[in-house]
């Protein structure tokens, strides 16, 4: 028998690595999270291109009521971003169960915890670096073009860098929930319909209502949130609406439900 | 070595595996054979810990599998050549897993080399022939330089020249002192390649003995007699202990009485002889009696099934 001399176990750091090759070797990971940000930032120009021809004509009012903080990352914008990263974060699961990689991996790696960690970490990283590339470069195109109406904000205006962070935390918050969502459905096809039906188009429906109750489920998800709340640079004080620490716990919990999910589901389950 | 004891698998109210125990020793191919649905899959990946036991164990060098963080080393494994995500080339995927398993990457051109596979190693999987899958397979069982090596229905899709190089690859490994667990549903695949034989039917074990214990059941004297004098000689063996089937107008096949003795037995009775042929049953015959009343998909099965229900309608 060959001898071979590295260490008699395998670390984290090389499961981390083994992920990270993993992730990167599939050509799609290059081109969704490439082209993806390319788009996001073409739209910032779009729209803030919009407000500049229209900045003359806006009443005063309407200039008073603008949030510059929506031509960098409008709804729609956070949208595709929620989507394209919920999917991301779901497929790392499911495309292992889908083409019977999982079996390899878990044959290769008897310890499930220790791959299901190496895989949260490795998500969760790229994907909070892809997040703040999206939301520096969204906001630098915006206010380059603003700034020509004097219409821009500055980083240090209140709400301003914590609309920035939620901007960013927007990609890692879903691709985690997304992995949750994928371990515990692992058919690829479901799997995405469901997160971008739990992650975007259940939340996008909810409207404040008179029913507390309503208005307090609706406070449990985190694009709710992020659109009603933390994207603001002035969120409202309205007990209909989510209150900033509130929003903050939702944005926590829902990577970690997804993560804890991913590791109870994966531990558990015959593959 | 491979331990499995009163092993035991039930997926709902299919019992895949029923108390299965059988020991797996270094230095020997060993080949696991059952007809399809027989449980060999089942029972390979409870050993690799992939599906968890109803009740029983089964440990790979005196531990459970599912505690090793570093599976590569210990066990090398091919289940299903399609384990593999098609999007990614063979380099790549052998490059994630040696790392997982803190190997060095010189590991994956070396293995990659062995299967013949060097020439596609950046070659999208995907466009992988099956042959070529099963290769690459067999690359990922070597990548940890493992001391137990299971593989699963390996020559599948392998041509002529493959399936002679797999056999010899397999030999190789045991005559360096490696456990090398085989399993096929085709006992002339296991004919020339494997020396010791685990053989089960309906999730349960029928043999774990040698390749030559296992060929002298099969071989059960059995002798094919022509006599003009059937009924005579049936009676007479009969009496003697053997069990007589008739065959065509003149013909006996007679099991559990030598030829020898039958030929003795006639001339005792003076009754003529026009042929007395001992047949040595092969492996494969071998196999297919023992495992006749296991089979799980048997073609013959449904045609019974539907004769009686013929004659019931007749009734």
């Amino acid at each position: 028998m060959i001898a071979l001399t590295a260490t008699p176990h395998a670390r984290l750091r090389d499961l981390l690595a083994a992920e990270w090759i993993k992730l990167w070797s599939l050509r799609s990971t290059a081109w969704l999270l490439g082209v993806g940000t390319l788009v996001m930032i073409g739209l910032a120009a779009q729209k803030s291109i919009d407000t500049y021809n229209s900045w003359p004509a806006f009443p005063p009012r309407e200039k008073a009521m603008h949030n510059p903080m929506t031509d960098a990352l409008s709804g729609l914008t956070a949208a595709f971003l929620v989507m394209g990263a919920g999917s991301v974060g779901a497929l790392t699961i499911a495309g292992e169960y889908a083409s019977g990689l999982i079996r390899t991996t878990f044959a290769a790696v008897p310890a499930r915890h220790r791959v299901v960690a190496a895989k949260v970490c490795v998500v969760a990283g790229v994907m909070l670096a892809t997040g703040t590339v999206i939301a520096v470069a969204t906001f630098g195109v915006s206010q380059a073009i603003l700034s020509g109406r004097d219409a821009g904000v500055s980083i240090g205006d209140p709400g301003v860098l914590r609309a920035l962070t939620a901007n960013a935390l927007l990609a890692p918050v879903s691709a985690l929930a997304g992995m949750g969502i994928g371990a515990l459905l692992r058919h690829t096809a479901a799997t995405i319909v469901t997160v971008i039906a739990v992650l975007v188009v259940l939340p996008t429906a909810f409207k404040p209502t008179v029913h507390q109750w309503a208005n307090e489920l609706y406070a449990l998800f985190p694009f709710y949130v992020w659109r009603n709340c933390l994207s603001l640079t002035h969120p409202r004080v309205d007990p209909a609406l989510p209150t900033v620490t509130g929003s903050w716990i939702v944005f926590a919990l829902w990577p970690l439900a997804g993560a804890l999910l991913t590791l109870i589901v994966l531990r558990r389950r015959d593959v | 070595m491979i331990e499995v004891n009163g092993l035991t698998k039930r997926y709902g109210d299919v019992l895949a595996v029923h108390d299965l125990t059988f020991t797996v020793r270094p230095g020997h191919v060993t080949g696991f054979l059952g007809p399809n649905g027989a449980g060999k899959s089942t029972t390979l990946r409870m050993i690799l810990g992939l599906h968890e036991p109803t009740s029983g164990s089964a440990t790979v060098d005196g531990q459970p599998y599912r505690r090793r963080s570093a599976g590569l080393r210990h066990v090398g494994a091919l289940l299903d050549a399609d384990d593999v995500h098609g999007g990614r080339s063979a380099a790549a995927h052998l490059s994630a897993l040696a790392r997982s398993n803190g190997l060095p990457r010189r590991r994956v051109d070396e293995v990659l080399r062995e299967v013949g596979l060097a020439g596609v190693a950046r070659r999208r999987v995907g466009g992988f022939s099956l042959g070529m899958r099963q290769r690459l397979g067999i690359a990922t069982a070597l990548l940890g330089d493992p001391p137990v090596l299971l593989f699963d229905e390996p020559v599948n899709g392998l041509d002529p020249e493959g399936v002679r190089w797999v056999r010899g690859l397999f030999q190789r490994l045991a005559a360096e002192g490696r456990t090398v667990l085989v399993s096929s549903h085709l006992m002339s695949e296991m004919e020339n390649t494997a020396d010791r034989l685990v053989v089960i039917g309906r999730g349960e074990l029928i043999a774990d003995e040698s390749v030559a214990e296992f060929a002298a059941r099969g071989a059960r004297t059995r002798v094919t007699v022509r006599t003009p004098d059937t009924a005579e000689l049936a009676s007479v063996l009969t009496l003697a202990g053997a069990s007589v089937c008739p065959e065509g107008d003149d013909g006996l096949t007679v099991t559990g009485l030598s030829a020898a003795r039958i030929g003795a037995l006639a001339h005792e009775r003076r009754i003529v002889l026009h042929e007395l042929a001992p047949r040595t049953a092969s492996l494969e015959e071998a196999f297919m009696e023992l495992t006749a009343d296991s089979a799980d998909y048997r073609a013959d099965y449904r045609a019974d099934h539907q004769a009686d229900y013929r004659a019931e309608a007749r009734r």
